[in-house]
């Protein structure tokens, strides 16, 4: 009787101490890489990120200081955030040489002054930034970029990333090969969106003496424009179609390559403060009257 | 002796059957008046070139239809610029092979003529034009595709062989341009002179080299 209760006594008693060793070897390996940094800067700070795979948000505070949490499951890679003057560098580098793409994977929460300058590449994951007023760059080959209340000059670079930018302004400059952008309330003076394979949605206020230059090979090409809006209008798609629901002016003087190869809308909408140049080569334009 | 006008010269190439060069006297102060007078100079000049260059027109290209002769005439004619060709014919009737009797209206002519020269070199004009679009444009990018097809194999026999998302998004998007390479290859041949098309090729050659030094880069 006694042996009979000792030995499941006994088993309990080692089942007991091996479960948390187990689960302790296990997070080791899964939760065990987390940092969690932070630097004091001056205005005007630059901060760099670079990352091969993961997630990357970044939110402006009212800090004058910059905040890194690092987070990465495997051992073959490490975190890298360092200070140098003024910029702080983050950036997560492999110490292995046989590594496979998930131990790659590091993700960041970053905490920045509202005036910080950014630099970011982010081949694969997500890249989402808030509130940052300061100039951009942002290069990724995967990854799609999610941009809200930014300013500043803004550069983005995609492979097949998709673009999405809410409330953005100043000066925003993007191109990819298969992302599609999504480009919502804005206010910038200076668009220049291209795409090869990819839809672009520009629904923002064309600023007098503003530039909106969006362009694609193949997909759809969606303007939203309101009454009291006023721009230069040339549409032009080499073999694909243009529809308008702009009433236009027709211009003075047409370049005669736009009529004569595919199709093409030209003509001033009210004063005509803005310029808005939008061409596909095979894709479709729609330049639709705003709910 | 009174004083030989441009009015004067030109009644006589008017009524001059045998041309301003023949020898007569009145021919003779004619062809000093072309001496001291640049712009009638220009006049016979300019009317040179023009039979020059409809003698060629129409050596090289075949002859317009009748009606479009008919149908210029009748327009003319509705006009008041011309009128029916007198019984007499001149030598100036002759110079351009159909019967329009008033060179006093050498501008009308002169337009007329020009229209035509345009009408007719048109086609070869396009032609031409064609030919040089294409072979410049050929010229400027066959080194440019061989220096990417060289640099793509390159690249693709460096790199080693990766099962990474990163590495097949490149490769995706890599026949993505090249497909659209294709396509603007064809759209520049079949329309050499399409600067849009030409445009949009030379922005995919430059997508190609960026993300192939992407692909290096790795």
């Amino acid at each position: 009787m006694n042996a009979t209760l000792a030995a499941p006594l006994r088993f309990d008693w080692k089942t007991g101490l091996l479960a948390p060793g187990l689960l302790l070897i296990t997070s080791s390996s899964v939760f065990a890489h987390n940092v969690e940094k932070h630097f004091k800067v001056e205005p005007r700070s630059v901060v760099t990120i670079h990352n091969p795979d993961g997630k990357v948000v970044v939110k402006a505070w009212t800090k004058a200081e910059v905040m890194v949490i690092a987070s990465h499951t495997s051992d073959k890679v490490e975190v890298d955030v360092e200070q140098t003057g003024n910029r702080v560098d983050v950036m997560t580098h492999q110490i292995s040489d046989t590594i496979s793409p998930e131990d790659l994977r590091a993700d960041y929460q970053i905490n920045v002054p509202e005036d910080a300058e950014l630099q970011i590449h982010d081949d694969s994951g997500e890249v989402s930034v808030a509130n940052v007023l300061g100039d951009m760059n942002v290069e990724t080959v995967g990854a799609g970029v999610d941009l809200e209340d930014a300013a500043g000059y803004l550069t983005v670079k995609t492979v097949g990333g998709s673009f999405q930018c809410i409330r953005c302004a100043g000066r925003l400059e993007v191109s990819s090969i298969s992302g599609s952008f999504k480009l919502l309330n804005l206010r910038s003076y200076h668009v220049h969106a291209q795409t090869s394979k990819g839809n672009i949605l520009f629904d923002g206020e064309f600023l007098p003496n503003g530039i909106y230059r969006l362009k694609n090979y193949s997909g759809v090409i969606e303007v939203h424009f309101s009454p009291g809006d006023s721009f230069d209008l040339s549409a032009t798609s080499v073999k694909g179609r243009v529809n308008s629901q702009a009433n236009l002016t027709p211009p003075a003087h047409a370049r005669p390559v736009y009529s004569k190869f595919g199709n093409a809308i030209l003509g001033t909408f009210n004063a005509g403060h803005a310029k808005v140049e939008l061409s596909s080569f095979d894709g479709t334009i729609n330049i639709l009257k705003r709910d | 002796m009174a004083t030989f006008t441009c009015r004067d010269f030109q009644d006589h190439f008017e009524s001059s059957e045998d041309g301003p060069r023949s020898a007569s006297p009145r021919s003779l102060r004619v062809q000093a008046h072309l001496r001291d007078c640049p712009s009638c100079r220009n006049f016979v000049e300019d009317l040179g070139t023009i039979r020059a260059a409809a003698t060629q027109l129409a050596v090289s290209d075949p002859e317009p239809p009748e009606r479009i002769w008919s149908s210029l005439r009748a327009q003319l004619q509705q006009e008041g610029i011309i009128h029916e060709a007198p019984a007499k014919q001149s030598w100036f009737h002759e110079f351009f092979g159909f019967g329009l009797p008033r060179p006093v209206l050498a501008g009308g002519y002169l337009a007329v003529l020009l229209a035509i020269a345009f009408g007719l070199s048109g086609p070869i004009n396009s032609r031409i034009n064609r030919q040089r679009w294409l072979d410049g444009t050929q010229s400027s990018l066959t080194p440019l595709s061989a220096q990417l097809t060289s640099a793509e194999q390159a690249s693709l026999l460096s790199l080693p062989a990766s099962e990474s998302p990163v590495a097949a998004s490149l490769h995706k998007n890599l026949e993505i341009v090249d497909n659209y390479i294709s396509l603007c290859e064809n759209s520049v041949r079949e329309e050499p002179e399409n600067e849009l098309a030409r445009e949009y090729l030379y922005e995919a050659y430059q997508e190609k080299a960026d993300l192939l030094a992407q692909l290096n880069e790795r």
